[in-house]
């Protein structure tokens, strides 16, 4: 994963640029021409002298491409992107966002001035009437660029429009690319971290085909990358996600990240890696407590396939789970709409039949033992890095990491609990240790234990 | 509580020079501003006569309004608020009636204003909001007496009744008027599609272009400025040598926000683009204006005075359809926006030229409308670019419009290149004669 080193930040520009084209009725031949001179006209209207870029939540509006006119007097082509941040933390007597301490990001639009044009002409009615096919759609612009905070902000705004011309010429490729007869797809742009690159890289995907049909298209972009076929980093769903940007499904993601790691010598930590959402008891309006652990640890696991883009479908319900596990024969009809609980193996057979993923099962005959479960556990950490279903005694857990010493043995153990049924409230999750580090002493030592570890699937 | 009219003197001058002729009624427009404090009226103006079979004045002798005189006096009302600046507005109706009539007089009145006011508010580009005074004036004069009866309504609410209100004389100068003024460029882009109705289209254009106003940021003087701040006034200079007290530099910036997920293709028969520059001027009120204010008076002013423009367009390309003309394609000027001092007041109204149209129609119809007198060189056209004589044919797309209108700058480049050229001959070649003759000289 991309460790963003101290001292950098992203400029993120963002903006909609109206795209309009007529094509000829019956001239099928010139519509891609139609198309290129459309977006010709774009990346001319991007270098003109009205274009704006201003700085969200604050009054910074600056004019690139007229020798950078400011509307702050102490902002200038010399300042250091650094000091933007300051500016943007000027809300006003808000709360303070919390920053994230590793990328911080700067958020900018791009506007168009309408006064004082610079050549002014008397205004005008033009009317054509010809049949035409006319395309109308708003361009999602969205580029980024990776800056030393004492960069100076001139020279990143003179990338960021070379950056928003190059991205206009690559929507035209993929446009021209997946354009049938009259219809264009929507080609939006996606954020990409690589391990192989500590820049962030921007590719355009149309908006009409789907992760399938895009397969080749990926193919080549490994190739261009230079990355392994076994994990799907071009996913849509893989997508770079800003630490600014809230989730709109109102689930919590990975907080363990909000936890300090365990004091331990020796100890390195094996933890999960990308994305989950936590999952407990009572969400959804869904009252299973007492009975719904193992279901909510499947929905966080799922949640995790989800968000790296190995399923497309939605986290299941406690119902699609039981559906499931009718379907392939596990259970009877009857199972459908019970409170009975489930255990790894079920856990295992719903991963296999909903979303085509295999995992391999623990046995633990005593609690005491898990411990020697240690390097199991890294090696999975740090080769799937999936979450773990725990389930034994008369619980169910999720295992996110560990923190495990080769030398000593000594191990900790990051579980998410599903038995929590408060709200969404990190503060209370984190403190109360709903999400937390756990010895071996959290284990019923003389219960067995059964342990589900999804294994992901090698593919782009 | 009621709302307080100061009315300038020469609305009073004017008032009081209004005779009727027998039984007969006028009536006429009361155009100010409105604000919060108080209104001010600014100027007055009579019904035009309308020509009509009937009697004198065009006024049924039986009863004081029929349907034909309530419309002709609302269409006058419209032309009128078009002729007006950002800013000011029609507040409301007087009727000058005789003391037999005055009975009627209030619910008439009554008819009048809210009639005005709906046909002036359509087609138009923005809605009033809480912030906007819905309140209009009717002033009910006695022809005999003199004597003034001074009510207002509630235009947003169908059913209110009148409220009292005071009305007074005060000298009302217009210096003291700050005014705002921009430039602005157009942009717009129409498509028609095939079962579509052009005023629908064009509607929905206008529409869509005037939401994207509504939500464009305003700085001042290159700044963004708290809405509730307080407008400092500068001094400005213009070509008819007026004072004027002008906040100095008004910026207008669109963002694109709805980013649909999906590209619409349609089939579509006709295609419109406005493009050009458009002058746009507001005056905002006297006691304390703030920079909300400012902004609202010009983005109004500029929805204004772009709906005004086209719907006048197209009234009068639909006209020369009918009149077999052909239907029309290709570049037509919009009209182009004068401004006027009249005699009576330091205050600028506009109007809109045609090309082929002279400024003596300009003051033919300030003088219809308004019932001024101007003289032509107060009529000032210099403020918005003029057209060029250019009459390009084009039968293709955006880009090449493009190009028409670079050409158009070019031309005029290419005026003062050749200018440039000439003089640079005309040296040389004077060079060489004196040289030659020296030589000669010399031999």
């Amino acid at each position: 994963m991309v460790l963003v080193d101290d001292g950098a930040m992203i400029l993120r520009l963002g903006g909609g640029l109206e795209f309009l084209c007529q094509l000829d009725v019956s001239d099928a031949s010139q519509r891609q021409l139609e198309v290129s001179r459309s977006f010709a006209d774009l990346r001319s209207r991007v270098k003109a002298e009205s274009l704006v870029f201003s700085l969200t939540d604050s009054a910074l509006f600056i004019w690139p491409n007229k020798s950078f006119q400011a509307s702050l007097d102490d902002v200038d082509e010399s300042t250091a992107c650094g000091e933007l941040l300051q500016s943007e933390d000027d809300d006003g007597g808000g709360k303070k966002k919390k920053k994230d301490k590793k990328s911080p990001v700067v958020n900018l639009r791009f506007m168009m001035e309408i006064t004082e044009p610079t050549e002014p002409s008397a205004p005008c009615l033009y009317r054509e009437n010809k049949k035409h096919h006319c395309i109308r759609m708003v361009l999602p612009m969205d580029c980024v660029v990776t800056v030393r905070s004492d960069e100076t902000f001139g020279s990143s705004c003179k990338r960021l429009l070379r950056a928003l011309s190059t991205q206009l010429s690559e929507m035209e490729a993929v446009t021209l690319r997946h354009m049938k007869d009259t219809d264009v797809p929507v080609p939006r742009p996606f954020h990409f971290s690589l391990p192989t690159s500590t820049e962030l890289v921007t590719i355009v995907y149309p908006a009409s085909v789907d992760d399938k049909g895009l397969e080749s298209f990926r193919k080549e972009l490994h190739n261009r990358f230079e990355l392994p076929d076994d994990r799907p980093y071009f996913r849509r769903s893989n997508a770079f996600h800003f630490p600014d940007e809230p989730y709109k499904d109102g689930y919590l993601r990975n907080p363990h990240n909000h936890l300090n790691h365990p004091n331990i010598e020796g100890a390195k930590p094996y933890l999960v890696q990308g994305v989950y959402s936590y999952h407990h008891y009572m969400q959804d309006r869904m009252d299973d407590n007492g009975w719904g652990c193992a279901y909510r640890s499947l929905q966080t696991i799922c949640s995790w396939f989800r968000q790296q883009g190995y399923m497309e479908r939605t986290v299941p319900t406690h119902k699609e789970i039981q559906q499931a596990l009718v379907d392939v024969g596990d259970k009877p009809a009857a199972f459908v709409g019970s409170r009975q609980w489930i255990g790894s193996i079920e856990v295992q057979a719903v991963l296999s039949h909903l979303l085509g993923v295999t995992s391999k099962i623990l046995f633990v005959s005593q609690g005491s033992e898990l411990p020697s479960q240690g390097r199991e556990l890294a090696n999975h950490f740090l080769t799937e890095g999936t979450p773990v279903m725990i389930g034994g005694g008369v619980l169910a857990h999720t295992i996110l990491g560990v923190a495990w010493s080769e030398t000593s043995g000594q191990i900790r153990f990051l579980i998410l609990d599903p038995h929590y049924t408060g709200g969404e409230d990190l503060q209370t999750i984190t403190d109360k240790g709903w999400c937390g580090w756990k010895g071996p002493e959290f284990w019923d030592q003389n219960a067995y234990y059964n342990l589900c570890l999804p294994q992901r699937p090698k593919a782009i | 509580m009621g709302r307080t009219y100061v009315a300038d003197d020469t609305v009073q001058k004017y008032l009081s020079s209004l005779h009727t002729a027998g039984g007969v009624c006028i009536t006429g427009l009361l155009i100010g501003q409105l604000s919060l404090q108080r209104d001010y009226v600014l100027l007055s103006t009579k019904t035009p006569h309308r020509d009509s079979d009937g009697p004198g004045e065009g006024h049924s002798s039986s009863g004081l309004l029929d349907d034909a005189d309530l419309e002709w006096a609302t269409e006058h009302a419209k032309q009128v608020s078009q002729m007006l600046p950002g800013g000011m507005s029609v507040l409301g109706v007087f009727l000058i009636v005789p003391p037999e009539l005055s009975k009627e007089a209030p619910s008439t009145l009554r008819r009048l204003v809210f009639a005005i006011e709906k046909h002036i508010s359509k087609g138009r580009l923005w809605d009033l909001t809480e912030e906007d005074i819905t309140e209009r004036v009717t002033l009910q004069i006695c022809s005999k007496t003199k004597k003034a009866l001074c009510r207002s309504f509630d235009i947003k609410d169908p059913k209110s009744s009148a409220k009292p209100a005071d009305w007074k004389y005060q000298p009302v100068s217009s210096s003291s008027w700050p005014l705002v003024t921009c430039t602005v460029a157009l942009d717009l882009q129409i498509s028609l599609p095939l079962k579509s109705l052009d005023d629908i289209c064009i509607k929905e254009g206008l529409r869509s272009w005037a939401n994207r106003i509504k939500a464009a940021v305003c700085l001042i003087n290159g700044k963004l400025v708290a809405d509730e701040s307080e407008l400092v006034p500068g001094q400005v200079r213009d070509s008819v040598g007026l004072l004027w007290f002008c906040d100095n530099v008004y910026q207008l910036i669109l963002s694109l926000e709805d980013m649909g997920s999906s590209a619409v293709t349609q089939c579509c028969r006709s295609f419109i683009s406005i493009r050009g520059a458009v002058h746009c001027r507001a005056y905002l009120q006297p006691n304390k204006p703030r920079a909300k204010h400012a902004v609202e008076a010009i983005r109004k002013d500029l929805m204004n005075t772009v709906s005004c423009r086209v719907n006048m367009l197209m009234e009068d390309l639909l006209m020369n359809e009918f009149n077999d003309q052909g239907v029309m394609t290709g570049v037509q000027p919009l009209p182009h926006r004068v401004f006027v001092a009249l005699p009576a007041s330091d205050f600028r109204l506009c109007d809109y030229v045609f090309p082929d149209e002279s400024i003596a129609d300009v003051a033919e119809r300030l003088h219809e409308m308004l019932d001024s007198r101007v003289t032509e060189e107060s009529i000032d056209s210099s403020l918005e670019p003029t057209h060029g004589t250019h009459t390009h044919t084009h039968t293709h797309t955006l880009l090449t419009i493009h190009i028409w209108y670079n050409s158009c700058y070019l031309d005029k480049n290419l005026f003062f290149i050749c200018l440039g050229l000439l003089l640079a001959a005309g040296i040389a070649f004077l060079a060489m004669a004196a040289s030659l003759i020296f030589i000669t000289r010399l031999q």
